[in-house]
Order: C-alpha cells, then structure tokens, then sequence
C-alpha cells in the first residue's frame, strides 16, 4: 500500500517549551485506520495539527497525498483533511444545520446550485438531512458530530482524523458515531486517523500507534498492542478488558502461559480450565 | 441513617403555559441516605441533569417538593437566602474548567469561599487544604490555571467547589473526555471524599463500570420519572429492561453473559471484575477438589 501520509524527521515546540517532537517519523497508509493512542498531552493532538498545517514545523517534512505540508500547498492540504474535533460546539459557525454544512463550500467558492445538491448528499449520508433546519446549539453531542462529519464530507477529503470525536459521547452516541465513520471510509474510500484514549476504539482500528512524550513507543495491530498490558497502563493507559480478567485470575493463583488473550481466547481457555477433571 | 435528600411527587415543567411545555421531571420521589454515593444513570435526556439542578436548588418544582439537608424547597421557594444552603450543596457541573477564570490557580479556588464571606486568610486555609485533597501540587498555586493540563484544570474546578466545604457533592459526569488516568483520579478523589470524610456523593454518569465499582446506590431515569432505585446489585438483573432503558451492562456482566453462552453458568450475574473471577475460581477450585 501507498503512504497517503509521510511524516519524515521532524522536530516541534510550543513557543518557550522543551522539544515535543525530536525527529519523529511516521507513515500513513492509504485506505488504513490508524489509532493513535497516548495519554493527554502526550503529543497526539500537536501531531495532527502540524499534518494539517495549523502549526508551523521546526525542521523536517511532512508530506500529505503527494504535496508537502507549506504556505503554498496549505488550501489543496485542508482539501484533502478532515478533522473531527472533540467538542462539536468549538466548530459551529451555521446559524442553522444546512448553512452549517455549506460554509466550507462557500469557502470554496462552489456554485449554488451544486451546492445545494452536495449538502443534501452530505446530510442524509449522516441520517441528519431531516434537522437541516434546526438550530445546531439545540442538537444533542452525537447529532453535532454527525453535523460535523457531513461538513467535512462535503468538501469529499481524502483523509479523516478524529481528534478525540466521540469522548464527550455517551456509549451509545459514541459508538453511533465509530460506525458512521466505518461506513463513510468504505464508501468514500477515506483513510481515517483516530486520535483517542479509548482503548474500544483502538481495538477497531487496522494498526495502532503509541505516543508517549512525544516519541513512538510502538506500533503494532491492537491485539499486539494489548498484548503488554502492563505498558499501556504505565504509560496511563486503561488495559483492555480481558487482560484485567487475566490479572484478576493469576492472583488467584490460575495463571496462564499466553500474556494476552483476546475476548474469544480467555472464553476457551476459562472454558478449558473449568471443564477439565 | 438519616436522610440528605428527599423529593416528594417532584414534577418540573420546562416552558410551562406554553404550547412547548414539557415535563422533564415526572413525579418523582426518592430519598437519600446521608453517606451514600448515588449514581445516577439514564440515556442523555431521561431528566439526569434536571432531577440534580433541583437538589441545590438552581430549579425549583413546578409541583411537589423538596427536603434537602433540612432545607424544603417548594414551588414558591425564592432564592433569597439560599446561599448558605447552596454552600452545604456543592455542584459540579459538566466540562467545569470551562468556567474557571482567575489569573492564579489559588485565586479561581479562593473565590467561592470569599463569595460566601470568608476572609482572605480562611478562603486560602480552605483553597490550600482543597488543593491537597484534589491532589494538585502547592507549587502550582500562583500558576495560570489556563497553563495548566485538561485533567488538572478540572482537578482546579472540582477544588473550588470543595473549599466551600460541602456536606453534599453533585458531580455531573466528572471524567467525561479525561484520559484513563484522570478518570481513575477523579474517580478515586470521589470515593475519598464518601469514605473518609463522610461526603453525600451524587454521580451522574454513562459508565456503568464506574457504577459498579463506586456506587452504593443507583437512581435510574428514564422520560422523567425515577424508574428503579436500589443497590447495583439489584438494578442489573434484568436484561431486556436494560436494553429497553438503553442503558449498557458493566463489562464484566457483559463478559459473563458470553462465558454462559459458552456453558459456563454463573448463579448471579458477576457486576465486577473481582464477582467474575471468584466464581471461576471457584467452578476451577470445585473441579481440582474431586481430582
């Protein structure tokens, strides 16, 4: 697979702070879902922005579907970006849903009557074209993010990150929302970026990738990740469900030769356990 | 034990006398034990963040009433002279570092103490001693509370709502959009709080681990009315109401039901991690005896 994404030796501060990032490299592939996971302030927000050209690198590159990330490819970048916030209400500037959706497309200077078509398509694409003409303060968390996901799939980007998008969700809203955006990426055919802290939306993606102070840790497919527990709850990360049934049982004395095991795993090795005579 | 709070046939109608008159609460009544921490469960707009508001007193009942901490709030009460009552009611809100806004960390939990008429001298004992119990550094007193991280600027928040010392906390999804680690804090400082300083604790939440593990008592909402409240223990037992409530199974409840369509039979259904592997431990246990 192709490198949508290639992040090549950089190095970022934050005025009058230590380095962030002190040559960090990292590729995106095309058509991947990519978690990055790492604890608040760990450098996963400050890395998507840079991708999107909001902040300004100290040295190295990074290059976003073939174009390096500078003042002259800045517009055709954000064309092919979008960023789903945390707080929905921190991206509104609609008075109603449909205006809300148009924005970016006014932005872009394109004809009304395309217009017209393309946040039809957008909305009812996110199950929100019946609110096109409610007040967007008046929706709850879930429905905003939906309004947020439809202006973005307007502008048909290549590239979606989620920063954070449903941890202000309620379990139903959030998972309403990951499935969504699965939906969105097979049929648009979009490489996602999930930056989260949710070890269940992690566990969704194609390969995860820690963050800790700024540099990568690892990378691996989820199951790999998990597989050290220990680590992730180091670094201030919640270890997935299994392996806390795997910690509980070895104080009882029940211990395994496996570190990790999966859902379906740790079901047929308990079975195992109780079964034999 | 006695009581912290009691509602009688509370019903609040938002917008009343109007064609878009809606009741957000229905006829509730419940009591609270002083002591106890309370979660409060729902799907987002059962009436949670309503049923709370009229605790300490921001709304009042369009009818029934109110006895909170011995102070009964009416249909007519007004809120004069509610302030020393609010001060024994702490509450906070959703996202509250969003309403800090002093140039210092020591002064943004100053403030509520000097609200309710401390002194210099007393509003920072109480701000310093909060600090401790939230678990912020001294060090970071004079700093902006804008410098500093999500979870710690909240930590800031929930310290200015317990300088003012409160006999009852109202903590409206604390941890929502922290970290792991911070919700572990947060969460932790609430048990804290209930168990060694003996604080009423009421938690609206969306995360029914959080439930288990915490709480001692449960207050289930759905379309206004208090639908169930009882223990943990008794409030997850009925799977097709949980689905019908739209309200999620701890994980290990979760994980049990798939070890039973595994075959693996449990008597009660394990709401925690440590119910969980007792019993397999046991059914383990059982096996190796007859060996």
């Amino acid at each position: 697979m192709q490198n949508i994404i290639e992040v090549n030796k950089i190095s970022y501060n934050y005025p009058e702070r230590s380095l962030l990032f002190d040559n960090l490299s990292l590729n995106v592939r095309e058509g991947e879902w990519l978690a990055l996971i790492g604890q608040n302030g760990s450098g996963k927000s400050t890395l998507a922005r840079l991708i999107d050209g909001l902040l300004v690198l100290k040295s190295g590159a990074i290059t976003v579907d073939g174009l390096p990330v500078n003042d002259e490819n800045i517009n055709e970048i954000r064309n092919r970006i979008g960023i789903v916030f945390q707080n929905p209400e921190d991206q509104f500037v609609g008075a109603t849903v449909e205006d809300d959706v148009a924005f970016g497309l006014e932005n872009r200077q394109v004809p009304r009557e395309q217009m017209h078509e393309i946040v039809e398509k957008s909305l009812k694409s996110v199950g929100m074209w019946q609110f096109r003409e409610r007040i967007p303060a008046n929706l709850s968390g879930g429905q905003k993010q939906r309004v947020a996901i439809a202006g973005i799939i307007a502008l048909h980007p290549k590239i979606i990150i989620l920063d954070e998008a449903t941890s202000m969700l309620d379990p139903q809203g959030r998972n309403d929302i990951l499935q969504l955006v699965r939906d969105l990426k097979e049929d648009n055919h979009l490489t996602v970026i999930s930056i989260t802290h949710d070890i269940d939306e992690a566990a969704g993606a194609d390969r995860v990738v820690i963050l800790n102070q700024g540099q990568i840790i690892d990378e691996n497919t989820p199951d790999g990740i998990f597989a050290q527990p220990q680590r992730l709850k180091q670094i201030g990360l919640d270890a997935p469900y299994p392996a806390k049934v795997i910690e509980a049982l070895s104080r009882r004395g029940i211990t395994s030769d496996k570190q990790y095991m999966n859902d379906e795993e740790l079901i047929a090795w308990i079975k195992q356990l109780v079964s034999r005579m | 034990m006695d009581k912290a709070i009691s509602l009688k046939n509370v019903t609040h109608t938002y917008q009343a006398n109007t064609p878009f008159a809606q009741n957000a609460l229905d006829n509730v009544t419940l009591n609270i034990e002083k002591g106890e921490f309370t979660a409060i469960i729902g799907h987002t707009g059962s009436g949670k963040s309503t049923l709370v508001q009229h605790i300490n007193a921001l709304l009042k009942p369009t009818t029934g009433s109110l006895n909170v901490l011995g102070k009964v709030i009416t249909p007519t009460t007004t809120n004069k002279n509610l302030k020393a009552f609010r001060k024994q009611v702490g509450m906070v809100f959703q996202f509250p570092e969003k309403q800090l806004f002093e140039e210092t960390v020591i002064k943004d939990i100053m403030f509520g103490p000097k609200n309710y008429g401390a002194t210099d001298e007393q509003a920072r004992h109480s701000a310093e001693h909060a600090m401790k119990l939230v678990g912020l550094d001294h060090s970071l007193s004079n700093k902006s509370p804008f410098d500093l991280s999500g979870g710690q600027m909240r930590r800031v928040a929930i310290a200015g709502v317990l300088a003012m010392d409160p006999e009852i906390l109202i903590l409206d999804e604390p941890t929502a959009g922290l970290d792991p680690r911070g919700h572990n804090e947060i969460m932790d400082l609430a048990k804290y709080l209930n168990q060694q300083q003996h604080m009423t604790i009421i938690l609206i939440t969306h995360q029914m681990d959080d439930v288990v593990n915490y709480a001692t008592n449960v207050v289930v909402m759905d379309q206004g009315q208090a639908v169930k409240i009882g223990p943990p223990d008794t409030i997850f037992t009925d799977l097709d109401w949980l689905r019908k409530m739209q309200l999620d199974l701890p994980s290990s409840a979760e994980f049990a039901r798939k070890l039973e369509s595994a075959g693996i039979a449990f008597d009660q259904l394990p709401l925690t991690v440590n119910q969980l592997v007792d019993r397999v431990a046991q059914l383990v246990g059982k096996k190796a005896a007859h060996e």
